[in-house]
């Protein structure tokens, strides 16, 4: 039977460790509420932008643009890898880099020129273990990226794109669908493909009904607006890939310390039973010394 | 009679108000918006948004986007909207000052420089 100190000890730290891991799970929950309200507002932008476009068709403009079309010749491109900057949040940054990787092998071999650019410390730690070095590293962003940072990003991509120093834009990173899933995903951001999203449908539907009859006028033309509402989209997209990364950081987090929280409970439990065994054993043994001892005097 | 106007940025909504007049800074100049005005459209440019409340006039400096009109409802949507007064002027004639230094030899460069010199400059009006 091991020593009933040790195990005491050990059990004693195994208590600090739990004190830990709550506090930890308690601040991932308050980070993601705040989190997942920062989406949630970020929605009212992207459904008046759906509006305007879904206005823009109705009006009969053409919906044609530089950002929106295909290129035929894709030469170079760049992937961003949105991950963590701090650890202790379970399987988070393992499955994007997981993702990842396969996506850029992929495309190394299809064109000449592949730069990658990585978000947090960790997904840039771990791309250089696995043999790549990220061009540019945006280690600023924490649970609540804003938008004046990723509009800086988002502008600096939109300018090597028109430029034509890249022909294709790609975001890795966790797509947040709900409380209990969350995947990582690859989006190509560059060329935007449509201005329409999931979303849609139910935005659309709303619309139609409500205001069948209004005539927009546009200021100053339909053309004029579609010219902007196309960059501001792609701004907000990435904008939104960031808080879902953000937001799935902090439930992958949350959920992470649950689990480690119930575990060191659950191997305290087991430490004590240990323990108490082996104090009982000990105590046993003293006894019989004891009456040992007594039984040899009085002998 | 009053207008609301609701302004949204992407991380969120910043102002939602009953206002008797409003003032949107369009693309090529400023147009009034009150009571009872036909729906719009509109892309916005870098300038001051002026609101008439019953509290006394407000002003914000929107950093472009949209502006849709509807039914006694304002709605602008644009990256940032400051209170003019948080407005730092030597900040914005810096930016001014970095935008003018923009290099412009090709059409998209030049594109490009002419939109931060716009933005620089509406931010400077607004802060003086």
């Amino acid at each position: 039977m091991a020593n009933a100190r040790a195990l005491d000890k050990r059990r004693k730290s195994i208590r600090n460790i739990r004190k830990i891991t709550r506090t930890m799970e308690l601040i991932a929950t308050a980070r993601y509420k705040k989190a997942m309200d920062r989406a949630a507002a970020a929605t009212a932008y992207t459904d008046q932008i759906t509006k305007i476009v879904k206005q823009l068709a109705d009006a009969g403009t053409d919906v044609q643009h530089p950002l929106l079309e295909q290129r035929d010749n894709i030469n170079s491109s760049r992937v961003l890898v949105l991950a963590s900057n701090r650890g202790l949040c379970g399987g988070y940054n393992a499955s994007i880099l997981r993702t990842a990787m396969p996506h850029i092998r992929s495309l190394n071999e299809e064109m000449e020129s592949v730069s990658i650019d990585a978000s947090g410390k960790r997904g840039v730690n771990g791309l250089k273990f696995r043999g790549i070095d990220a061009d540019q590293q945006f280690l600023q962003f924490e649970d609540q990226p804003a938008y004046a940072e990723v509009e800086k990003i988002a502008e600096a991509y939109l300018k090597q794109y028109i430029t034509g120093q890249i022909d294709r834009l790609d975001v890795v990173y966790t797509k947040f669908i709900s409380t209990s899933k969350q995947i990582a995903v690859v989006e190509t951001l560059l060329p935007i493909g449509s201005l329409a999203d999931e979303s849609d449908d139910a935005v659309d539907d709303s619309v139609g009904a409500g205001n069948a009859h209004s005539q927009y006028e546009f200021l100053p033309s339909a053309e004029s607006i579609l010219e902007e509402v196309v960059p501001t989209s792609f701004k907000v997209k990435l904008f939104k890939c960031f808080l879902d990364a953000a937001v799935s950081e902090q439930v992958a987090r949350m959920i992470a310390m649950k689990g480690a929280t119930e575990s060191a409970g659950d191997m305290i439990k087991q430490l004590s039973m240990t323990y108490n065994r082996a104090r009982q054993s000990q105590i046993t043994g003293e006894i019989m010394e004891i009456i040992g001892g007594v039984e040899a005097l009085e002998g | 009679m009053s207008i609301r106007c609701v302004v949204v940025t992407p991380e969120r909504t910043e102002l939602d108000r009953e206002a008797e007049f409003v003032a949107l800074p369009m693309y090529d100049g400023e147009l009034g918006v009150q009571p009872g005005r036909a729906p719009i459209i509109g892309r916005l440019g870098y300038g001051v948004l002026r609101l008439q409340t019953n509290a006394g006039p407000q002003r914000y400096f929107v950093d472009g986007g949209f502006a849709q009109v509807e039914s006694d409802v304002v709605n602008v949507l644009t990256a940032r909207a400051i209170a003019v007064d948080s407005l730092q002027a030597d900040e914005a004639a810096q930016a001014l000052s970095e935008a003018l230094e923009l290099p412009s030899n090709t059409p998209e460069l030049a594109k490009i420089k002419e939109t931060a010199v716009l933005r620089a400059r509406g931010q400077l009006r607004a802060a003086r």
